[in-house]
């Protein structure tokens, strides 16, 4: 009797330890993660208007103590104390809008590559200088080494009254001015004085202004970025939240010497190398999730942590995209584009939402919201298709290829927002088009709505004669999602890759369990299980026939 | 004694099989060719084609926003709430019957899943009506006609716009349903 | 009818817990490989990896135990009357024949079972084992230089070796009624006492 007391005290205590294991699991699962990021106080970025920390009060300085007719006068007195800053920007992206990727030699930049958005800027230049840090830019006459021309307000704002219009080359409206367009809506002059007194660090307004609106509007281009993240709730961005950790851009953006870190033509795709202390010198970039998290973040449960060698924290962190309310652009296809109603007047077409569906000057557009990425692997390589590359309209032109595959050690699986259009290409010279869209000459396509002359004076501008034949080509342009990471507590679960069909199951050469995926080994082994089990019941039941007939 | 026990398990089984599939059966899923919010724009306006049959929009519902207020997220769900006089008034009048006011409005529910395709769920009102009964039964099985019309999604029309309103709607205010039941 | 005692306290706990815990590894390690969905993925992960220790701790035990007892020497593996345990599964337990072996305190399986029993220990354990930590460690393979081992090969393993147990587990449940009686074997398992002839 005591042994039998024994056994089944020692098979409850047996299920009681997995019981209990797993439900220490289960709440060690569910506490909060220990943040040393909360540490640091968020101060600088706050938007709403915070006591500056600064020890300068601009406004108690004469050089800005004087109505400035132009931005370049401003500059020209934040230069008599910061002698140095523009010299600094001049060195930046920001300014060259060049980048000459190191591993190639090739020359990228918004100057130089063709996306499939608004495609290029080139001939545009008077309405794409609106996010230009610099004044005056808006042909290819401009002084790229003009002190005076440096925009220090677009990002040094701090009273959120500061905006370079498009079609303005780079200037903020000096003069009361109707804005949006036909809108019946004015903008006042822009108040130089007040806001030179008033700059400060850059913050989310000012970085937003444009990042945010990339692409033409409001959450257009990236998908991961986008003006409800001035103000973001938890849900939005876990780092950003404003009433949470509250973070700047520059938060994580570390910048030095006005050079901004992070890059999307050479960004990190891995770092193996853990946290960076603080004060460390080093050429590694501050940008990315592990400068801060280190590469096994997960205390609670270790497991997570054998992910980080081929998934990338972004991927399961930003289980979805455009999480906001603004919905992203998704497609854009030029070639419907210049349709004209019955009066030769250009049409617009809403969709269910609201946003813009077709525009006679753009062609054809999709949005989505709660955009679940696709995913693909990526070592931080990047291959654009430039001007010149070969496009002979057989293949899908992919604009940026990610390199890196799953031999790659370098290479993550990554997420992206992958934006799919039809653009315009020289049929005779094989290349992608550069066209001319904006401005008030005849040539251009958003005037006119004539693709002949606009080819003509686009492809003019970058030295190639246009060959007279043009067409449409399917395009793809992959944009790496790194911004709006959720509270962890929306992170994907595992069974969201570990099934079949799961996120991750168009991504080559991984293995998930639970995917299902090993499935002439389940059939053979399930055969031998069922003969086995089949064995045995035909053997037992002979046997129970024969004692029934024995008895 | 064996045929009694027999009869049980039977019984037994069918009552298991029921509870296993009644989720099911009370609810229907479709897929939509379009996206979440379009698709509840057509919904919308399938609605207000059957006007003459006395349908009305009342509101459209957001929950997914009140779920990003508290700080977490789930993929977009919208829930078009629409009624029709013609079968709420024989319902309401009736003590009866009366009760039967918890399904009102008649609600479609959009979604989207994390295949990231989008879902038009309705409840299954001819099933649910009959267990209240004939009179429930056969005005139920005239809504479940109507929401057969509400769901079809027909490419060769153009997107309606999504009408904002009601609870958790945003937007617009009042404008064009400001009645509903 | 006489009467013997065979399993010992130790072993009978150590088979029961080992029943228990294989069946549930059973369990969650199928759905963790997408056969089936029960725990859900994450609790099947948790829930195979903590049984896994278990089960370790348990074999730790049961090492000693059998060493220490000298009952090691019960798996030693024999040819002799193999052929007619066979031929009485296949004949002779119809007809109520007697049954070949005699078990007795310093034999108590018969060369089927010490044949099965070996096969056990030195295949399909060594299988799930090393496959086992293969993949609970897979990264940190480097450590005992076996880095570059793809993951699916050693899911493949493991999922084979899981397939043998579950056949095995098959088997062994049925004979488990095989004995002098249908249920003898199960009532020495629970009460160490098995009746023979």
């Amino acid at each position: 009797m005591k042994k039998q007391r024994y056994i089944i005290g020692y098979l409850l205590f047996l299920i009681g330890g997995v019981m209990v294991s797993s439900a220490g699991y289960a709440s060690a699962k569910a506490e909060t993660m220990q943040k040393p990021a909360a540490a640091i106080p968020a101060t600088t970025a706050n938007t709403k208007k915070a006591k500056s920390n600064s020890t300068a009060d601009h406004s108690k300085f004469k050089e800005l103590d004087k109505n400035f007719n132009s931005g370049p006068e401003v500059t020209k007195a934040c230069l008599t104390c910061h002698t140095e800053a523009a010299k600094q920007v001049h060195a930046t992206k920001h300014w060259t809008w060049e980048f000459i990727n190191p591993a190639t030699k090739r020359k990228l930049g918004k100057k130089n590559v063709i996306n499939n958005f608004c495609t290029s800027t080139k001939t545009n230049e008077t309405f794409c200088s609106a996010c230009h840090v610099g004044y005056g830019w808006k042909d290819d006459k401009f002084d790229f080494t003009e002190e005076a021309a440096v925009d220090c307000l677009a990002c040094h704002d701090t009273t959120k009254s500061y905006k370079k219009i498009p079609g303005l080359s780079g200037h903020p409206n000096y003069k009361k001015m109707e804005w949006p367009p036909h809108s019946g809506k004015f903008r006042p002059a822009t108040d130089l004085k007040k806001i030179a007194q008033n700059v400060g660090q850059t913050s989310r307004d000012t970085c937003g202004g444009c990042h945010f609106y990339g692409g033409g509007g409001d959450a257009v281009k990236h998908g991961d970025l986008d003006s409800s993240l001035k103000q973001p709730g938890k849900y939005l961005d876990v780092h950003m939240d404003a009433k949470g950790l509250n973070f700047s851009c520059g938060k994580c953006h570390l910048s030095d010497s006005h050079e901004v870190s992070g890059s999307r033509y050479a960004p990190t795709s891995i770092d193996k190398k853990g946290a960076i202390m603080r004060g460390k010198a080093g050429e590694r970039n501050p940008t990315t999730c592990v400068a801060c998290h280190d590469n096994a973040p997960h205390k609670e449960y270790a497991k997570l942590n054998d992910h980080t060698d081929k998934i990338a924290c972004q991927t399961c962190h930003i289980p979805e995209f455009a999480r906001g309310p603004r919905e992203t652009k998704m497609t854009w296809d030029w070639s419907t584009a210049g349709k004209l109603d019955e009066k030769g007047h250009p049409i617009k077409i809403n969709s269910s939402s609201g946003a813009v569906a077709y525009d006679s000057k753009k062609g054809d557009f999709t949005y989505d919201r709660v955009v679940i990425p696709e995913y693909k692997w990526f070592n931080g390589e990047v291959k654009f298709t430039l001007f010149g590359d070969k496009v002979d309209g057989s293949d899908i032109v992919k604009i940026n290829d990610m390199m890196g595959g799953p031999d790659d050690p370098n290479a993550l699986i990554w997420p992206f927002k992958v934006f799919r259009g039809k653009q315009p290409y020289d049929v005779g010279n094989q290349t992608l088009a550069v066209f001319h869209t904006a401005g008030k000459d005849e040539a251009a396509f958003w005037g006119n709505f004539d693709w002949e002359k606009s080819m003509k004076a686009g492809m003019a501008s970058t030295g190639v004669e246009y060959s007279g034949k043009m067409a449409f080509v399917e395009t793809e342009m992959s944009w790496p999602i790194t911004h709006m990471v959720a509270p962890k507590e929306d992170a994907l679960t595992c069974a969201q890759c570990h099934k079949e069909n799961g996120r991750l199951s168009k991504v080559a050469g991984i293995y998930q369990p639970g995917t299902n995926s090993t499935p002439i080994l389940d059939m053979l082994g399930s055969i031998v299980a069922w003969l086995t089990l089949l064995g045995v019941i035909i053997h037992g039941g002979i046997r129970v026939i024969q004692s029934r007939k024995g008895a | 004694m064996k045929i009694i026990l027999g009869f049980i398990a039977g019984i037994a089984l069918v009552v298991v099989i029921t509870l296993m599939y009644a989720a099911d059966l009370m609810v229907n899923e479709y897929e939509s060719p379009f996206g979440v919010e379009e698709t509840a724009a057509r919904v919308q306006a399938n609605i207000q084609s059957l006007e003459h049959r006395g349908w009305k929009l009342s509101a459209l519902r957001n929950p997914a926003k009140a779920v990003a207020a508290g700080g977490t997220n789930v993929l977009p769900v919208l829930l078009v709430e629409a009624c029709s006089t013609t079968y709420s008034a024989p319902l309401l009048k009736d003590d009866k019957t009366k009760i039967v006011s918890l399904l009102m409005p008649c609600t479609i529910t959009v979604y989207k899943k994390d295949d990231g395709k989008t879902y038009i769920g309705t409840m299954n009102s001819g099933l649910v009506g009959r267990v209240f009964g004939k009179k429930v039964g056969d005005i139920m099985a005239e809504v479940a006609k109507d929401q057969q019309v509400f769901i079809n999604m027909d490419p060769s029309k153009p997107a309606p716009p999504l009408i904002r309103t009601g609870p958790g709607g945003g937007g617009g205010k009042g404008g064009a349903v400001d009645a509903g039941c | 009818m006489e009467r013997i005692y065979i399993f010992k306290r130790f072993e009978r706990f150590w088979h029961w817990s080992q029943a228990l815990l294989i069946m549930f590894m059973l369990l969650s390690g199928f759905e963790v490989h997408g056969s089936f969905t029960l725990f859900g993925f994450e609790n099947a992960v948790a829930y195979h990896t903590i049984s896994a220790w278990m089960i370790i701790t348990l074999w730790i035990f049961a090492v000693f135990w059998t060493f220490t007892t000298g009952e090691w020497k019960q798996y030693i593996p024999s040819m002799e009357k193999v052929d007619a345990m066979i031929k009485y599964y296949i004949t002779g337990i119809f007809t109520n024949a007697p049954h070949p072996f005699k078990q007795t305190r310093l034999s108590k399986h018969n060369p089927l079972q010490k044949l099965a029993y070996i096969f056990v220990l030195v295949v399909i354990n060594p299988i799930i084992w090393f496959s086992g930590w293969a993949y609970l460690f897979y990264n940190d393979l480097a450590v005992v230089g076996l880095q570059g081992l793809p993951l699916e090969w050693i899911a493949y393993v493991h999922v084979i070796g899981a397939y043998m147990m579950l056949v095995f587990f098959i088997a062994h449940v049925y004979l488990g009624t095989a004995g002098h009686t249908p249920t003898s074997h199960i009532k020495a398992m629970i009460t160490g006492w098995e009746e023979t002839d």
